[in-house]
């Protein structure tokens, strides 16, 4: 199950699960992409924003996807053994609804998300995976 | 040192300390995790199954002074008193033994002693023999740099003063003994034993031959149970044979060797399923293979198998997992590898809270110095291990590992995460009994805005609860709860500026200045009178700071602001002040060290409930109470009175947050932030300055408002209005002078209306004395009035003055009036104040009257005007009182009765009425003085509108209504041009009484419209107008029909009109209207060459529009003007003649009969000539009324 699913930018943090645990995992999960992101050799080229599997803290497994506005998205899941592809999925149907979220221009560039129809493409999204 | 044990683990900690140092190397390894990880190593050594810490050589050493002590070095090595290791057979009891005898010099040297060391000698061997002597010092005050013990041993206690009588020689003496055992005893001894073990091993297992008897033996033993606790190898077994050789060999740093025999085992155990015999044997390997510093895959390989196989033994292997997984930390920490050593302090930490705290934190360090920093995983691990520290009751790491979190987060935007770590350090520190600290920390959640209500109410009741546990009142500086609103911050004072009312204080000072202009005195010229006394004091500094009046209060608004869902309550909410006396040189440093004083006292000075004026206090603070609903903004006013001479300065604002803690705001140290400074001036000062004030002697102040005025009045509603003025103090202002903004609006009225009500000072009387009006107020201008020198208020006796109210325009308007006063007493800083009101009055629509004028077309001079009324109110009905017609040249009369026009008396609401009125020209004669002075007393006449015929017509030459007349002029003023032929019009109507709201009907009166400057048509000075009979009945047959006409012409001027009449024959164009049946077919008439007539000369630029009417030339009329075709007459001024015409009609028809032209031309006298000729033309032609005439064929 899907626990966590976070958007850092600048400043921005939407959260979909506010146990501060999971606000943890996911700060400390951005090392791990400083880490991806600023040493692609050790990774190999980094020509996508998927990040894969960034670590698997204790009974997680966090995902990671980096946009190309370096905004970060975050994944926290329980299920053990999940499939890059459907990670992959799942990352390229959020970057589409948070693109749509971002391009409302109500919505203050680096704030906090609060659209009510971002969270609902979200959940659904997050439902549909299971 | 009697009768102690030393075995040799000098050598085995070789390794050791090399890692030790690392750890040392390493800033962050704090000394008390060096400790623990010391004592575990000590903790996990001398187990069976392994043979590192398994004893070398052992050392006995008995004192000189013992009895006996041969027997004392036999009994020291009894087997009753071994280790049980070494009585079990896990170790090998045929140990190097050394024998020692210690010989304190401070004894004195006898004799005995050389003689117990030979008998030594004799019983044990003279080799392991010796003697040492200690203690050589003769007083015993030899002070040594440092504790020689201190490297090998920490708990000695630094008080004791250790080996005070040991001199140089004697700590060399006991060096040269303990290395004379390490190279000539122990070093020889193990090397001995490894060339024997290392022989037996070749024998038995090294081959071909011995490994395959090996594989089947160890096959062989399959079946028996796994009893790895058991005794299984004892030390005489061939397995633990070979771990005795590989441990020595690695202790001599024979690696290669060592990893062999390492290998060579760890098949056996692993074949054996002797785990813990086979992680031992592991982790070894992954030593050496560490020291041999080659093959890292190898030894983390080796390691980690270590590391879980100990795991999986459970409990009873879990230290020694813990000191397998170290040594692969400081391996991974030696060749920079942190997050990877990170995360095996990760695997470290088991179930054990402790444990795993203090791993966890290490891990953190990890992460820290990895390359790149990992500092958000340095934050996430250290607050799991705070936490579990903290589960550990080990509530000072934890902090300390919380506040190493603190950094990290600091400056972030993850306030879920720093709020946790704030308000547990903050809980933390409480429990400690360390209360400031923890208020700091809990300081830093209160605000906290985007946690849910339920957290916010829990952080702030823990936070209350600490506030409470330390009983002290806490004073905090920028206490985050509520928030200050800095840029409401309005600071409102009265200088020689007051205010009636707060609306006031909101207009901009624009406003004001711009009304003020011209009724107060100019600082500069007050400057420039040197000779006053005044200008002294009003120096530099005056201009530059704001002046306050003693007495006067200063008031400030500042909002609050509740961050949070829940409510909170503030209480005692001042200001923060503070008053230096004034020197009298006004040098600005010489109060400053008074200043500061007092400020010190009067900040730190714990609010005392209820009014905080004290007496010492040279000024008074006003407090107030809020209670803030959740995000609720309130905006409290505070209010500071000084009450003695001097300078005030308002530093900040102060309030107990629950009646437990005390905030303060310092408003200067936003100083750089903040750009409103107040509300009041737009200076460019800084704030600082503009939050200073010098305080200046109390001066008498005039309060003032308007009694009755309404918030919403009706368009056109007039009604009479109380200026009250009052002054408290028992100083009398003078030389009062008022200004009001809207004059249309808002009018003074004379001071006897103030008795009478509002029809009767209206109503006509016969005798009207009007100079007395005058006799307090002077009008300077339109909008200023001067009341009289002897005016003088004081003693806070009211003074009323009437003031007339009158709705112009619907809207919303905004009334300023301003009223200026002088100081009695002139030896004050201020000569002057202005008090400054400000309503506002929303004016709705009423009535809309519109006028149209057009000439009668029967009558000379006269004209008829049709007005529109319609009521555009909902609810309300009018009735329609009178209308006025303003001016001394014009009489109005009413077309029709009024019954028949307006039976039901009254307008409804949303009803239109049109009137038709005749105006009539009454001018006798204009003198040009009489166009000068336009305000004068209005005349007119006036038709009543009402039924009742008993009802007075107002004057609408009093006061107000021909004040606001004259306004309205002013206003509706269309171009600057005052032209005579212009009328005005008033209407006044009176709402509909009803019956039932009498109170209503006393205060709404009478509205008035005016309309104004309604030009009329004809400009010209020249009236005519043609007069003679309309149908003719003549009988063509007989004669053509000869009609006689009579043209009347008035010359309306003041000078001699010349007149010619010119008429011609030709047919204006489409003239014959005769009907279809009259015309006889052949006539040709209309249907020739259009071309304009060259002799028709038109001037006159007012009958402009009808030069474009084309008129037929050559056309064969239908009648013609009989008579001579120009008459030429002189007409006198205001008079009338009458000229005789005549036309011949030869058919019937009708005829338009306005073929003629009327030239005039204005013979002024020289002077008046030049005076008249810019207003109005001296000449002009007008062509001919259209005169219908019918003319029919009498049978």
């Amino acid at each position: 199950m899907i626990v966590c699913v976070a958007v850092v930018g600048h400043q921005s943090f939407t959260e979909a699960d506010d146990a501060l645990k999971l606000h943890h995992i996911v700060h400390c999960s951005l090392d791990v992409v400083d880490e991806r992101v600023n040493n692609p050799k050790k990774s190999g080229p980094l020509n996508e924003s998927f990040l894969g599997l960034l670590c698997p803290p204790e009974n997680y497994k966090v995902y990671g996807y980096l946009t190309n506005t370096k905004v970060k998205f975050i994944l926290v899941t329980t299920d053990l053994d999940v499939r890059d592809a459907d990670m992959r999925n799942f990352f390229r149907r959020f970057h589409s609804a948070y693109v749509d979220a971002v391009s409302n221009p109500f919505h203050v560039p680096a704030k906090k998300i609060t659209s009510r129809t971002f969270a609902e493409r979200v959940s659904t999204i997050v439902k549909s995976l299971g | 040192m009697q009768g102690s044990k030393i075995f040799p683990t000098c050598f085995q900690t070789h390794l050791k300390s090399k890692l030790y140092s690392l750890l040392l190397h390493l800033k962050f390894c704090h000394h008390g995790f060096n400790f623990s990880t010391r004592s575990l190593h000590r903790q996990v050594s001398f187990s069976d199954h392994e043979a590192f810490d398994h004893p070398v050589a052992c050392l006995l050493v008995v004192s000189s002074k013992d009895e006996d002590p041969i027997n004392k070095f036999v009994d020291l090595f009894n087997t009753n008193q071994l280790p049980s290791l070494l009585n079990d057979g896990a170790m090998d009891p045929k140990i190097l033994k050394h024998y020692l005898l210690v010989h304190d010099n401070q004894d004195g040297m006898s004799e005995n002693t050389t003689k117990i060391l030979a008998a030594m000698r004799s019983t044990f061997g003279s080799n392991d023999c010796r003697l040492l002597c200690i203690n050589s010092s003769e007083d015993g005050l030899v002070e040594h740099q440092e504790n020689p013990w201190v490297p090998h041993k920490t708990d000695a206690s630094p008080s004791q003063h250790l080996g005070c009588f040991l001199n140089i020689d004697d700590l060399d003496e006991i060096k040269n003994v303990m290395q004379d055992l390490s190279s000539k005893h122990i070093i020889p001894h193990m090397e001995q034993k490894i060339r024997v073990l290392n022989q037996q091993v070749s024998a038995t297992r090294k081959g071909f031959r011995n490994q395959i008897k090996n594989l089947w033996w160890r096959k062989g033993k399959d079946d028996t149970p796994d009893n790895s606790n058991g005794l299984m190898y004892t030390f005489s077994s061939i397995e633990s044979q070979i771990r005795v050789l590989a441990d020595y060999a690695f202790m001599l740093r024979d690696y290669e060797l060592a990893l062999s025999n390492y290998r060579l085992l760890s098949t056996d155990y692993k074949l054996d399923k002797a785990w813990k015999r086979y992680a031992g044997v592991q982790e070894m390997m992954g030593l050496t293979y560490f020291m041999m510093d080659q093959l890292r895959k190898d030894a983390e390989s080796c390691m980690e198998n270590a590391f879980n196989t100990y795991l999986k033994m459970g409990p009873p292997g879990q230290q020694n997992a813990t000191r397998c997984g170290l040594w692969w930390v400081e391996m991974l920490k030696t060749r920079y590898q942190y997050k990877e050593a990170a995360s095996v302090y990760f695997r470290i930490s088991g179930e054990e809270p402790l444990h795993s705290a203090v791993m966890l934190e290490q891990a953190s360090y990890c992460y820290l110095f990895s390359k790149p920093p990992m500092l958000r995983k340095y934050g996430f691990h250290l607050v799991l291990s705070g936490d579990l520290y903290k589960k550990c009751d080990q509530i000072k790491h934890a902090i300390r590992t919380y506040r190493g979190a603190l950094s990290v987060f600091k400056g972030t935007t993850w306030s879920h995460i720093k709020d946790h770590v704030h308000f547990h350090i903050g809980k933390w520190y409480a429990f400690l009994g360390m209360f400031d600290v923890a208020i700091k920390h809990m300081l830093e959640v209160l605000a906290c805005i985007h946690q849910s209500k339920m957290t916010q109410e829990l952080f702030l009741r823990d936070f209350l609860q600490v506030v409470q546990k330390t009983g002290k009142m806490f004073e905090v500086l920028r206490l985050q709860l509520p928030v200050i609103d800095i840029p409401s911050l309005k600071v409102v004072f009265e200088d020689h500026r007051t205010y009636a009312s707060p609306t006031a204080i909101s207009v901009r000072e624009s406003i004001w200045r711009s009304l003020e202009e011209d009724i107060t005195p100019s600082w500069s010229t007050v400057k420039t009178n040197w000779l006053e006394s005044q200008p002294r004091l009003l120096s530099k500094k005056y201009k530059e700071s704001n002046v306050c009046v003693a007495g006067e209060a200063i008031k400030v608004d500042i909002g609050f602001k509740n961050p949070l869902q829940i409510s909170i309550s503030i209480s005692n909410v001042s200001l923060i002040c503070e008053h230096s006396a004034k020197s009298d040189e006004m040098v600005p440093d010489a109060s400053s060290t008074t200043t500061a004083h007092l400020n010190d006292e009067e900040k730190r000075k714990p609010t005392t409930s209820g009014e905080l004026s004290s007496d010492a206090s040279s000024f008074t603070l006003s407090e107030v109470d809020i209670s803030l609903e959740g995000g609720e903004k309130v905006v409290a006013q505070l209010t500071v009175t000084p009450r003695v001479e001097g300078m005030l300065k308002i530093i900040g604002v102060r309030w107990k947050l629950s009646g437990s803690i005390i905030g303060f705001y310092n408003f200067e140290s936003d100083l750089v932030k903040k750009k409103v400074a107040n509300g009041r001036r737009k200076t460019k000062q800084p704030m600082s300055d503009n939050l200073k004030f010098i305080v200046i002697k109390s001066l008498p102040k005039l309060e003032g408002f308007i009694q009755q005025l309404p918030k919403t009045v009706y368009t056109g509603d007039l009604r009479r209005l109380a200026l009250e003025l009052r002054n408290p103090s028992e100083t009398s202002v003078r030389n009062i002078k008022m200004k009001i903004s809207h004059p249309r609006f808002l009018n003074i009225g004379n001071e006897e209306v103030m008795d009478m009500g509002i029809p009767a000072c209206l109503e006509k009387k016969a005798k009207f004395v009007q100079s007395d009006a005058h006799t307090r107020i002077n009008k300077v201008s339109d909008t200023v009035f001067l009341y009289s020198e002897d005016t003088l208020i004081h003693g806070g006796t009211p003074f009323l003055w009437p003031i007339w109210l009158r709705a112009a325009v619907p809207g919303n308007i905004s009334l300023y009036i301003i009223i200026y006063y002088e100081m009695e007493d002139i030896s004050t800083v201020m000569r002057y104040r202005t008090l400054r009101m400000h309503y506002n009055v929303e004016v709705l629509p009423s009535l809309d009257v519109s006028f149209q004028i057009s000439p009668c077309p029967s009558r000379l001079q006269e004209f008829l005007v049709w007005m529109d009324v319609v009521n555009r109110t909902h609810s309300e009905s009018f009735q329609v009182h009178q209308l006025s017609s303003v001016g001394n040249e014009w009489k109005i009369s009413l077309l029709q009765p009024i019954e028949a026009i307006f039976p039901s008396e009254f307008l409804m609401a949303g009803q239109a009425l049109s009137f038709f009125f005749k105006l009539k020209n009454g001018r006798k004669s204009v003198t040009t003085e009489d166009n000068v002075s336009s305000p004068a007393p209005l005349e007119g006449t006036d038709v009543r509108l009402g039924h009742g015929s008993n009802e007075e017509l107002f004057d609408i030459s009093r006061s107000p209504l021909a004040d606001f007349h004259h306004f309205e002029r002013v206003h509706q003023r269309m171009s600057d041009q005052e032209h005579p032929h212009k009328v005005d019009f008033i209407l006044i109507s009176r709402p509909r009484r009803s019956d039932s709201d009498p109170g209503l009907n006393s205060s709404v009166n009478l509205f008035s419209h005016h309309a104004c400057h309604f030009s009329i048509a004809n400009a010209s000075p020249i009236w005519w107008l043609m007069d003679g009979p309309r149908i003719m009945h003549h009988n063509f047959t007989a004669s053509f029909c000869e009609i006689r006409l009579r043209m009347t012409i008035r010359n309306s001027s003041d000078a001699i009109a010349s007149i010619r009449i010119s008429t011609f024959d030709s047919i204006p164009g489409g003239s014959p209207l005769s009907d279809a049946t009259s015309v006889p077919p052949g006539n040709q008439a209309g249907w020739h060459d259009i071309s304009l007539l060259n002799d028709i000369k038109v001037t006159s630029e007012v009958l402009g529009t009808r030069v474009g009417k084309s008129q037929l030339a050559e056309c064969a009329s239908p009648f013609i003007w009989s008579g001579s075709s120009s008459t030429r007459v002189k007409l006198e001024p205001m008079s009338t003649i009458e000229l005789p015409l005549q036309i011949c009609v030869f058919s019937p028809g009708t005829y338009d009969l306005s073929n003629y032209n009327l030239h005039w031309n204005l013979l002024f006298s020289d002077d008046e000539g030049n005076r008249g000729a810019g207003i109005r033309e001296s000449s002009g032609t007008c062509t001919g009324h259209p005169y219908n005439l019918t003319v029919l064929q009498s049978a």
